[in-house]
């Protein structure tokens, strides 16, 4: 195996194609745990996870577990999981409500926010010891966008909005255009592992190539579900998604989408779908607007099975109405967690629609998620064939348009793929020492800005 | 009316069976109109008006189901999982209006692609008598693991 700083990316990640072995060594693995997760902005976890004091979940940053606490002031805080005297993690239940935290080694305790409280027999540590200095470590760069939380392991870095760039605006379509405290994200978690490198579920959740073949499955059951209920709205369902109308785009920064208008979720519910209606006087605002900008149709289907489809580098997918993490655990296995959404200005039966659309696609038990998960496994075994070890990205490169900056192509083309390779490529070659320079000439970390 | 202790537990054994060997026509054919097949997701009692489930079938989502897995792309069940379960501890009762719960546990052993899983639960049956013998009309599986990770549930449980 190479070492580290041998491995050539520039040789290994061409424009057209990508060498098998970034799916596979190790090494590559654990640079891009330090180059990718525990330098750069990385997704955490939604504020309306944690909606009261004492809230908690447990999260990873790359390999790092953090916990996402709702403090004593109503904050959200990421505080690394781990005492700071001997170092065992504080935290074991994955969600909960808590007044502190506790070490049920020695009995440390710490303070929602991270401060130490207590400390058994504090006084045989002498006069030396400063309890303000042995707070719980916090991730050093939180910030967040309509409720969404993401951390950055470096001190130093181009802001939050600097990285979202041009898909902020597809979290805005994510949430409905609701505001951060309007998104609930209490509707229990599907989590399942599969046996391959996390890449592949980040390059397929927006290949918009292999739905007509992985979700054969799918279209055909639904097709039998029209023939047999043969209603009007279901017909048009049936029609829309045999069109798959619709666009890939690299919207940079290795944020990627698919870009359609068509129902699928939601096609399995029955007839007559629920009115899609708001509850409060901001919910009626943010569903004109909708309408306004995409017609009374597409706004009620984006509210009832989700408004976009976007990748968000390196580790959210918004698909439906889900956000969905990959959690990468080694080179050959990543863990998935979908996190489904309400929105609290939505009518209550809207918001039901809204979870049984997800259960039809998504989740161990349901009709499309397990296939790809499936053939994730497949493409994983496939890599250990060692004559031309290349993955083809190349569908479509001929016929990019670029408008205003972003990268269109048509719907099966690999313009999604390549752009996530190449915003891969470019942090993974990044000069190592970049950041950590740019944090001592500024000597403050909040002026951070640029590499 | 008094149920048949014996009766009940052929249909629970049956079923079990029909789940095993994939007999999908079969067991579709066991349910009725009314259908509810259920698996709650993160802890055994969820309000499914705001809260995800593994599995909520109605009627007509069955059907999808099963028609999934015939048409031959079902891909998390190619090759299907071979499976034998074991039911036991089962408690009958008869509800007011004369239809049956019965609860049971179930272990079941499950071998795809050189991977076997165990999978473990408590399962409650609604039967509703029919032309003397029972339709399923609702079936609750509480997973022992149903608030951790899962990777393939794509057979019946």
């Amino acid at each position: 195996m190479l070492a580290r700083q041998d491995i050539d990316y520039d040789a290994l990640v061409k424009e057209d194609r990508v060498h098998l072995s970034l799916y596979t060594n190790p090494a590559v693995f654990a640079d891009e745990m330090d180059k990718i997760f525990h330098r750069g902005w990385v997704y955490v976890g939604h504020q309306g996870e944690v909606p009261n004091v004492g809230d908690f979940r447990l999260k990873r940053i790359g390999l790092q577990p953090v916990i996402m606490v709702r403090d004593q002031h109503g904050a959200v805080q990421l505080l690394f999981n781990r005492c700071r005297h001997r170092g065992a993690t504080l935290c074991q239940e994955g969600q909960g409500n808590t007044r502190s935290f506790r070490c049920m080694y020695h009995g440390w305790t710490y303070q929602l926010n991270g401060d130490l409280s207590g400390v058994p027999g504090e006084e045989a540590y002498g006069d030396g010891f400063k309890r303000e200095e042995l707070g719980l470590m916090k991730v050093p760069r939180v910030a967040s966008y309509r409720g969404f939380i993401f951390g950055s392991l470096s001190p130093a870095g181009i802001t939050l909005e600097e990285h979202l760039g041009r898909a902020a605006a597809e979290l805005d379509l994510f949430v409905g255009l609701s505001n951060a405290d309007d998104v609930e994200v209490v509707s229990g978690i599907h989590k399942y592992h599969y046996q391959g490198n996390w890449k592949l579920a980040a390059e397929n959740s927006m290949d918009g190539y292999h739905a007509p073949i992985v979700h054969a499955s799918f279209g055909q059951a639904l097709m039998d579900k029209i023939k047999n209920n043969p209603s009007p709205e279901q017909q048009r369902a049936g029609r829309d998604l045999i069109g798959m109308g619709g666009v890939t785009k690299d919207l940079g920064n290795g944020h990627v989408m698919l870009d359609y208008k068509m129902r699928i979720y939601d096609s399995l519910n029955n007839d007559p779908m629920p009115t899609v209606r708001a509850v409060t006087p901001e919910g009626q605002e943010q569903l004109a607007e909708l309408v306004r900008r995409f017609g009374e149709e597409r706004a009620a289907n984006m509210l009832r099975e989700g408004g976009t489809h976007t990748f968000i580098f390196p580790n959210l997918i918004l698909i439906g109405i889900q956000m969905r993490v990959l959690q990468p655990f080694s080179a050959d296995r990543t863990e998935v967690c979908l996190y489904p959404t309400l929105l609290k200005w939505l009518a209550p039966e809207v918001n039901t629609i809204r979870l049984r659309s997800h259960e039809a696609f998504f989740g161990s038990a349901s009709f499309g998620g397990p296939d790809d998960s499936e053939i994730f496994e497949r493409v994983q075994a496939g890599c250990a064939v060692a004559l031309e070890p290349w993955q083809l990205l190349s569908r479509g490169l001929h016929r990019e348009r670029h408008e205003d900056g972003v990268i269109i192509g048509d719907f099966a083309d690999e313009v999604t793929q390549r752009g996530i390779w190449r915003q891969w490529k470019k942090v993974m070659t990044q000069e190592a020492g970049a950041t950590r320079t740019a944090r001592k000439r500024s000597g403050n970390v909040m002026a951070g800005k640029g590499r | 009316m008094a149920f048949d202790r014996q009766q009940v537990e052929q249909f629970i054994y049956h079923e079990a069976q029909l789940m095993d060997e994939h007999c999908y026509d079969e067991w579709l054919a066991l349910w009725s109109d009314d259908a509810l097949y259920w698996v709650p997701s993160g802890r055994d009692e969820i309000d499914p008006a705001r809260e995800i489930s593994l599995i909520y079938d109605d009627r007509v989502r069955l059907q999808v189901r099963i028609a999934r897995l015939k048409s031959g792309f079902a891909h998390a069940q190619e090759p299907k999982s071979r499976m034998r379960r074991v039911v036991s501890n089962l408690v009958i009762e008869e509800a007011e209006d004369g239809e049956i719960t019965a609860s049971s546990n179930f272990m079941l052993a499950e071998l795809r692609r050189g991977k076997q899983d165990i999978f473990a639960g408590r399962t409650l049956h609604r039967l509703r008598p029919y032309h003397g013998g029972f339709q399923l009309v609702t079936k609750k599986v509480l997973l022992i693991n149903n608030d951790e990770y899962i990777d393939n549930l794509t057979f019946l449980i």
